[in-house]
């Protein structure tokens, strides 16, 4: 697979997925989109979605950056009642899940799959546990579906951004779905000079696209610019 | 277990899904540093054989009916320990879901299997945090999550229990900043133990075992009590009080890579 030629992308319709879908299709890239409005937790619906969308045919590869907004609603887990943890935590767990098994029938052998995270997880922030939560859950459950698509040659990795380009991509000064970017405590000093999140996943996304990135599968790249450098 | 003695002398515990497994073996543990063990348990008729375990430690058994995923169980079991007893030093979360060691078929399953598996460590989770905050808060005690190195690696075999324990992972992160101004320690140990269904596993399919023992380089499964009991101690002791945030993986070698 020299290049992806038919990218699905699954997105809220704001924030990075947005943006990536935007410019994957602004340089020519055929690029499907699911609709924002799209229940991701409703498997008969997400399959439908997809069936129509790709048709009979297959994707080379699947970009999956979808949070719903409500999940990076600050607050300490003591405030939250049993409706707003299940929102915040357990439904973006649910759409992972459901939206990978959807994905497993429209992927063509030798397919990519990248997932796109913040980063909140890895350090962890207080009051986002929900999203910690459902970050950490996410990446790993990524990993497992990695190990059982390899037979197939399928490709599923993680790129993670920092919280706000996760949440405003390319639109800096927009409305993350109504929800203020939550503030992250400064954890590090990027070692990188300061640059467009975007381009640093597009980036990434390529070069996961290429046979060189062939034997990659389970990884998480952390485009950060060498904020956190995990251990 | 001498090296335990004393470290959690009048301490009150409360260990979910203690009736076997790690959950029997951390409650005997916590029984040989001197605690008084809430033995949370669906029946409570099989929380005898623990309680028998904890009070031939040293400790002291509370058997307590506590099926996590009913809000209101959980609750009157935190409710009942303090009442009793004054207080409340340390939670440690170990029920799982009753499907956690069968295989899931990821790709033709349905979201009520994953609602089996996340109603015990997702919500329960988040829940027993909630109601024992307050308690916590007074002692400046601390919540331990018994996570997997399959929430670490990811298990082919089982995607949903890998994912949820790995949401744990990240919820001890994230809970141990929010936490840490109340002195409250959250910590997460990822043990690698002998456990029912691995006992059932050694009769049936004893070359599987075998291989996986071969794959720790300490040549073993953990013993649930003399193994992953004492690290369990350790966090939810003063020994341990300028740790919060961590995973502690008690696998004998087999997960080096956290």
């Amino acid at each position: 697979m020299a290049t992806a030629s038919r990218t699905l992308v699954i997105t809220t319709g704001s924030g990075i997925g947005a943006s990536v879908a935007e410019r994957l299709r602004d340089r020519g890239d055929v690029v499907i989109e699911t609709d924002p409005s799209l229940d991701l937790a409703n498997a008969h619906a997400v399959s439908g979605a997809l069936g129509s969308l790709v048709g009979s045919g297959t994707v080379d590869r699947v970009v999956l950056a979808a949070i719903d907004p409500s999940a990076f609603r600050a607050a300490p887990i003591t405030s939250l009642s049993e409706e707003e943890w299940d929102q915040a935590a357990e439904y973006p767990m649910r759409t992972a899940f459901v939206v990978l098994q959807q994905v497993h029938t429209v992927i063509a052998d030798g397919g990519r799959v990248v997932l796109i995270l913040p980063t909140v997880a890895t350090t962890g922030v207080a009051d986002l546990v929900p999203l910690c939560s459902a970050v950490e859950a996410i990446r790993v459950m990524a990993k497992a579906v990695a190990r059982r698509w390899g037979a197939r040659s399928i490709t599923v990795n993680t790129i993670e951004v920092e919280l706000a380009a996760f949440m405003l991509g390319d639109d800096v000064e927009g409305d993350a779905g109504g929800v203020d970017v939550p503030v992250v405590p400064v954890l590090g000093q990027p070692a990188l000079p300061p640059g467009s999140a975007v381009d640093d996943v597009l980036g990434l996304l390529d070069m996961l696209a290429t046979p060189a990135a062939a034997a990659i599968t389970g990884a998480l790249l952390v485009a950060d610019r060498g904020t956190v450098m995990q251990p | 277990m001498s090296g335990l003695q004393g470290l959690m002398e009048g301490r009150v515990v409360l260990v979910t899904g203690a009736g076997a497994g790690v959950g029997r073996g951390v409650s005997a543990a916590f029984g040989s540093a001197g605690a008084i063990v809430g033995i949370g348990v669906r029946r409570p008729e099989a929380a005898e054989e623990t309680a028998a375990d904890v009070a031939a430690a040293g400790g002291t058994p509370v058997i307590l009916r506590c099926d996590v995923t009913d809000a209101e169980q959980s609750a009157a079991a935190i409710t009942q320990l303090v009442s009793d007893y004054g207080r409340l030093d340390a939670v440690i979360h170990n029920a799982v879901s009753g499907r956690s060691s069968e295989a899931t078929d990821f790709e033709n399953t349905t979201l009520e299997e994953w609602e089996d598996h996340a109603t015990v460590t997702v919500r329960a989770t988040w829940r027993l945090a909630v109601q024992a905050y307050p308690h916590l808060q007074k002692t400046q005690g601390a919540y331990l999550l018994m996570s997997s190195p399959a929430g670490i690696e990811g298990s082919e075999r089982a995607p949903f229990y890998s994912a949820v324990k790995a949401a744990q992972r990240g919820f001890v992160r994230a809970l141990a900043r929010e936490w840490g101004p109340d002195h409250i320690r959250v910590n997460s140990v990822a043990p690698l133990a002998i456990s029912p269904a691995l006992e059932n596993m050694k009769i049936l399919e004893p070359e599987r075992v075998k291989r996986i023992e071969g794959l720790v380089p300490l040549g073993r499964l953990g013993d649930p009590e003399t193994d992953i009991g004492p690290p369990s101690v350790f966090l939810c002791s003063d020994e341990a009080r300028y740790v919060t945030g961590q995973t502690l993986v008690v696998s004998g070698g087999r997960f080096t890579s956290l």
